[in-house]
This record gives structure tokens, sequence and C-alpha cells, in this order.
């Protein structure tokens, strides 16, 4: 009753009286918060006016990427566990890493006037400027998981995720120290990338570039030894059979997720080398799964990628619904990395406080 | 150049084998000029390493496959859904093994880093159990198809589509990566040779005796040839189809669970996607004729297995980009279809049959 009398009045109102009720009413929100830039989606979604959202409200679309990987199933019951805990309600969808799929979910999630929060962890950095747009005319709130795209800043409230770049800087530094026992002519690295398209493949590939000169280490892509492995380990193991078919100078590979570099792993031992000793291979994501081959010696270093994201997203939603347009562009989460020369046991007891 | 030369060469011709093991040592011969090192064998640690040896080794799934494929070929069918079975043999097989990622949370790492042999479920049933659900599956096709009298190609499309949800379902959709060595052999054990090709081998000898040494391979091709005079003649044919499309999911599993071994991974998106159509082509290679069944060749299937796979394997050591191979495997499609035409086939009998007629007309 409450609310559809608020709401009757919002409208009758108009919308410059709700935004200035809507900043009089966001006690939580800092002061400062100035907002001159243009105000996106929440401008558009009246209800807010009169309300203080709490978790309980939000009812959150969340477009996942699809199951490819460890990481990705950290990443997943991360949202579906804090959903839990702090009591609102999750609409997931599985994309099954299909592009196509995303739109249309993304679509469906505009249209359902109960969602008030959109998640999206984008398959590809282009191709949702359309829903985007749909969405703010929607009035939802659209906050970026995990992924960036290339759009319109004003057509999303926030992005929350890693500094993909710097990981790649992390691949070249870590791949570097571990191509010190060879010579100097010696340094050939292959490179097993993520999906074509993906924002997490791009900006590794881009960071790894950057770096890669401070050892000599030749492009893999001059080299012909770059090609994506989307993600999975069979696909991998695939492209490094390959790439050892074709020649045996390789020293070093890096792999853009834990996946990856296992699939190298396995591809480098059926061709009868060492992975560790004849060629030096580093991952990233530092999942569990990545650990177990840390510890063993057969990945010479793991660089973190934080997958537990859903408190900082739900968080920066919240605050997107209750009028605070504070929150930067682009929040990046806070990683490490992992080197096999820490020991097994160091490492046996760092990976039992972790949580994927 | 005689008459015993023409008349060798038209019994060569005609028998299955003849395309088949030409084709092999084609590529291989191929392989022998255009790929320095090609043939050169190492053994490391009491393993053989090689190329030779990698065709044999990744080709096993493939032969594997076409075992069953082979049967239900000659039947008159065909089976799209080997390569969805193999996926939900290898989720099961998985999920025995670890069953507690499914749940939420991924479990406590430091158990399998204590114990690489650990395993839910002891591992004769970790082996066991998927083969069974995958000839169940095998069987479901069968029912459709000779209880049912639905097109195979229809009916098998239909666990095609739905067994890569299924296996997913199994898995929760995650992709369980496992640490048991024992069961890292089934894919990546040596006996001086992979272990996967003396499984291979099993299988093959397994079908043949099936085939040629009880009555079974004698109905198969009389039901591919014609069903209902086969009918007529006492033998129940809808339960040498039931028992083809089993067989074929037996082996379905089989090399599901060799897949997911050496990759130690269940991924139900990756594994077995597209190897229906590779047993298919090494059924076809093998001269089995696709759509009317009938005649068939156990061997010859098998060599059309690893005739794909040195395909893929020379083109990987020449350097075509593994991601380029599946136009290559295009491209072996039309040579072996052209080769199997009627006048391709008239055209290499007429070889034999040109020189015994310049003979006669002597």
């Amino acid at each position: 009753m409450t609310k559809s009398r608020t709401l009757r009045i919002a409208m009758t109102v108009g919308v410059t009286v709700a935004l200035a009720a809507c900043s009089s009413t966001a006690t939580t929100a800092p002061t400062t918060a100035p907002v001159v830039t243009a105000p996106p989606v929440v401008t558009a979604a009246p209800p807010t006016a009169a309300k203080v959202y709490t978790y309980a409200d939000m009812v959150v679309g969340f477009i996942q990427t699809g199951s490819e990987s460890g990481w990705r199933a950290a990443n997943t019951s991360s949202f579906q566990e804090t959903a839990k805990e702090k009591g609102l309600k999750l609409n997931f969808y599985d994309a099954q890493n299909k592009l196509e799929n995303q739109i249309t979910a993304f679509h469906q999630f505009n249209q359902d006037p109960t969602v008030n929060v959109i998640i999206l962890a984008a398959l590809d950095v282009t191709g949702y400027d359309d829903v985007l747009k749909e969405a703010k005319t929607a009035g939802k709130v659209v906050v970026l998981e995990d992924r960036r795209i290339n759009a319109d800043a004003s057509l999303y409230y926030t992005y929350i995720g890693s500094d993909f770049d710097a990981e790649g800087q992390k691949f070249a530094a870590a791949m570097c120290d571990a191509l010190k026992g060879f010579p100097a002519d010696k340094h050939n690295v292959a490179e097993i990338s993520g999906a074509v398209g993906a924002s997490a493949a791009i900006d590794r590939a881009k960071g790894f570039r950057e770096k890669m000169g401070d050892c000599g280490i030749p492009d893999p892509t001059s080299l012909n030894l770059s090609q994506t492995g989307n993600w999975g380990v069979p696909e991998s193991k695939a492209v490094m059979e390959a790439f050892l078919k074709k020649t045996k100078n390789i020293q070093g590979v890096i792999g853009h997720n834990d996946e990856e570099a296992i699939g190298a792993i396995q591809a480098i031992k059926e061709a009868g080398l060492k992975p560790g000793k004849d060629i030096m291979v580093v991952g990233a994501d530092a999942t569990a799964d990545g650990f177990k081959y840390l510890i063993s010696g057969e990945m010479f270093a793991d660089i973190e990628c934080n997958p537990l994201l859903a408190p900082q997203v739900y968080e920066a939603a919240l605050k997107a619904l209750n009028g605070d347009l504070s929150l930067p562009k682009w929040v990046p989460s806070q990683e490490g990395q992992f080197f096999a020369s820490q020991g097994a046991a160091a490492l046996t007891d760092i990976l039992k406080t972790r949580k994927y | 150049m005689n008459v015993s030369f023409a008349r060798t060469w038209s019994k060569l011709t005609e028998s299955m084998l003849f395309l088949p093991i030409a084709a092999l040592l084609m590529i291989l011969a191929f392989d022998l000029f255009a790929i320095p090192g090609f043939f050169r064998l190492e053994l490391k640690d009491g393993h053989l390493f090689g190329s030779v040896i990698d065709i044999l080794r990744n080709g096993s799934p493939t032969v594997i496959l076409a075992m069953g494929m082979t049967l239900v070929i000659a039947t008159g069918g065909v089976d799209l859904s080997v390569g969805a079975v193999m996926a939900i043999a290898s989720s099961v097989a998985c999920i025995m093994i670890n069953p507690t990622i499914t749940g939420m949370a991924l479990t406590d790492p430091g158990l399998f880093l204590k114990d690489p042999q650990y395993s839910w479920a002891p591992l004769w049933m970790v082996i066991v159990v998927p083969l069974i659900i995958a000839s169940l599956c095998g069987m479901w096709n069968g029912m459709l198809v000779s209880y049912w009298r639905i097109q195979p190609m229809v009916a098998t499309l239909v666990l095609m589509i739905a067994g890569r949800g299924i296996a997913q379902l199994v898995t929760n959709a995650i992709k369980i990566i496992i640490f048991n060595d024992t069961y890292a052999y089934l894919g990546n054990g040596w006996i001086i040779l992979p272990f996967s090709l003396y499984i291979a081998t099993a299988v093959f000898l397994t079908a043949w005796l099936l085939t040629r040494r009880t009555a079974i391979g004698l109905f198969v091709e009389s039901v591919g040839i014609n069903f209902r005079s086969s009918y007529y003649s006492g033998i129940n044919e809808r339960r040498i189809k039931l028992f083809a499309y089993t067989f074929c999911g037996f082996c379905a599993g089989i090399a599901g669970l060799i897949a997911t071994s050496a990759i130690r991974t269940s991924d139900a998106n990756q594994i077995g996607l597209y190897t229906e159509l590779d047993a298919i082509l090494a059924v076809v290679i093998g001269g089995t004729l696709m759509g009317t069944g009938g005649r068939f060749s156990l061997l010859g299937s098998a060599i059309g297995g690893l005739v794909i796979q040195a395909t893929i394997t020379s083109m990987l050591s020449f350097g075509v980009p593994a991601s380029a191979i599946t136009a290559v495997k295009a491209v072996v499609v039309i040579v072996v279809i052209l080769l199997y035409s009627e006048q391709a086939q008239k055209f290499i009998r007429g070889v034999g049959s040109v020189t015994m007629r310049g003979e006669a007309a002597r």
C-alpha cells in the first residue's frame, strides 16, 4: 500500500523533485558526493525517491559467463553464498559461454519489473550497448563484475574486477624469474591465451607484452606460439601438443588461467619433457587446482586473481539503489602472486586458508 | 604385367582393407619425406615417445568409438550421441572420485595433497559404474531405434543434445579436476607403449570375437542388408539392433574414461565434442557403408581411426595450427567420399582389368 502510494506521489511530483528527495534521503552516502557527471540509471527509478533500500529489497539478475573454470565456480558460489547471507534475491543465469545467451538474459532481466539490479560478467568487450541502453531506460542498476567492457561509462554504474593488465605484467616478471637459468638466446615463451575477445585475455596479453622485453622474451605471436585455449584443459592441452610438435625450442609457457597452464603441463609431460625444468610454466587465478601443481613444482608461479567479488559488488549495487553515485567507474580488487620456490609446506599452509 | 598380377590386383582392391591401408601408407609416406624426424622414437624412463606413438595414443579413443559405431552402422543406423555419452561417463567417474566438490564450496584441498590415491568410491566402481551408465545410454538409443522405430539419426540426436546437459547436471556444471594417480593411468599410463593403446586393442579383440567367432556378426550384417528378410528367416532383428547400440554406448563409456583421465578433468562441454563425427568418419574410411549398412570390417574401422589421427598429427607436425585442423579433416572427408564413389572404385579396379585385357589380346 505505502509503496504504491509513494510511487503515485513520486510520479505526479515528477523526476526533478524525486531527484531532490533522493539526495536528501540518502543519509548513508558521503555528503560530499556532488555527482556532476550525468547521473546514470538511478534518475529513472522513481520508487527510490522515498525509500532507503536494504539488501532485502534487492532483486539481482546475475548474468554469469558460464562454468569454464575453477575460478568461475568460486566466483559463482561467492555470489550465491553472499546473496543467502545478505538475504537478497538472486536470479542466477549461466550463459554457457555464449554471447547471445547473455544478451537474451539481459533483455529478460530488463523486462522483469521485480529485478532492480543487473550484474554482468561480460564474455566479450563489445556487444552490450543496446541492452545497456535498454537497462538505463528501464531504470536498472548495472554493475559489471570481473570483466571490463568497451561501452560508454554512463551506461553502467561501476566495474569491479581485477587489473588484468597488471596481471599480465606479473606474468612477464615471473617468467623472467623462471628463465634466469636459461641462456639469453633461449627465452622462447609460448602463450595459451584466454577466450578471444574476453577482456581478461586481451589485457593479460597486453600486460605481458609490455614487460616481456625486460629479459629479452620474444613476442609469442611473432613466433607463432600464441593461441587460445578457451580457458579449458582439453583445448589447452591440444594447443600445447601442437606447439611441441612444431618445435621443441620452447622454454616457457604462460597460461591465462590455471586450467590452461595445467593443460600445457600435461602436454609437456606427454612429450617426454619435464615441466618446471625443461619448460617453465606460469599460470593465473591461483585456484586450489593450480596450487596443487605449484606445490609439486610443475608450475613455476601462479598469479592470483580474486574471484570472491560478491560482497564488494552487492555493496556497490546497494549504494547505487540508494542514489549514491560516488563510486569510481572501476574498483580494482587486491591480489598477490605465489611461487613454487616458496616451498611445498608453506604453500600447503596458504592453500588451507584459501576459499577457492 | 601379367595375368597373375591382374588377379592379385583385383583381389587386393576388392578387399575392404585396401583403401584404408593405402590411405594410411600414403600419409606415412608423406611424413617420411616432408617431416624430418617424424619416425624418430625415444625411450625415456621406460616410455616410448615419438610422433608415431602419438598417433596410436591419441587415436585410441577414436578407434574404440569406431568399434561400436561399426556395428551400429552395419545394422543400417548411426549413433550421433557417442560424444555426449563420453561426457556423461566422464562426469560420473569424476563425481565418484570427488563428490564433495559438487556442493557449493570446494572441498578441503589438503585432502588431495596428502593422498594422491584419494577416491571417494573404490576405483573399480569408478570404472564399472560409468560403463554401466554408458551402456544404458546406448540401450536407450537402441530401444528408440528398434522397438519404437524412430529414425536412428533422430533417435540418437535426442541423447546427443540432452547428454551434455545430463553430464553438466551430474557435476553441477563444475569442472572437477581429479588428482587420483591410479585413475590417471587409463589415459596417461605407459607400459613401454601408452596404456590406452592396450585398452583399444582389448576392445577391438572383444568386438572381433563377439562378431566373428559367434553368429552375431552375421546377424548384424543381415539386419543391415535387409531387416525384413532377416526377420522372416528367424533373426530377432530388434534384439540385434539393441545389442549394437548398447555395445556402442559401452565403447563410448570406455572412450570417455580415457579422455577424462588423459586431461584429469571432467569437462562436460568439451570432452568428446565432435568425436561422433570422427567415429563415423573412421567407420566410413574403413569401408562400411553408411546408410545402407551390411558388410562391415572392424579392422578397417580401426585403421580408419588411425588414418584420421595420422592426418591430424602430421598436420600438427607440419605446422598447421590446432584451430585449423577441422579444415584439414574436411579435406579428408572430401577425399574419402571421392575415393569411395562408384567411378573411383571402377577406375581403381580398372587398372587391373586393363592389363588383363592387354594380355588376352596378345
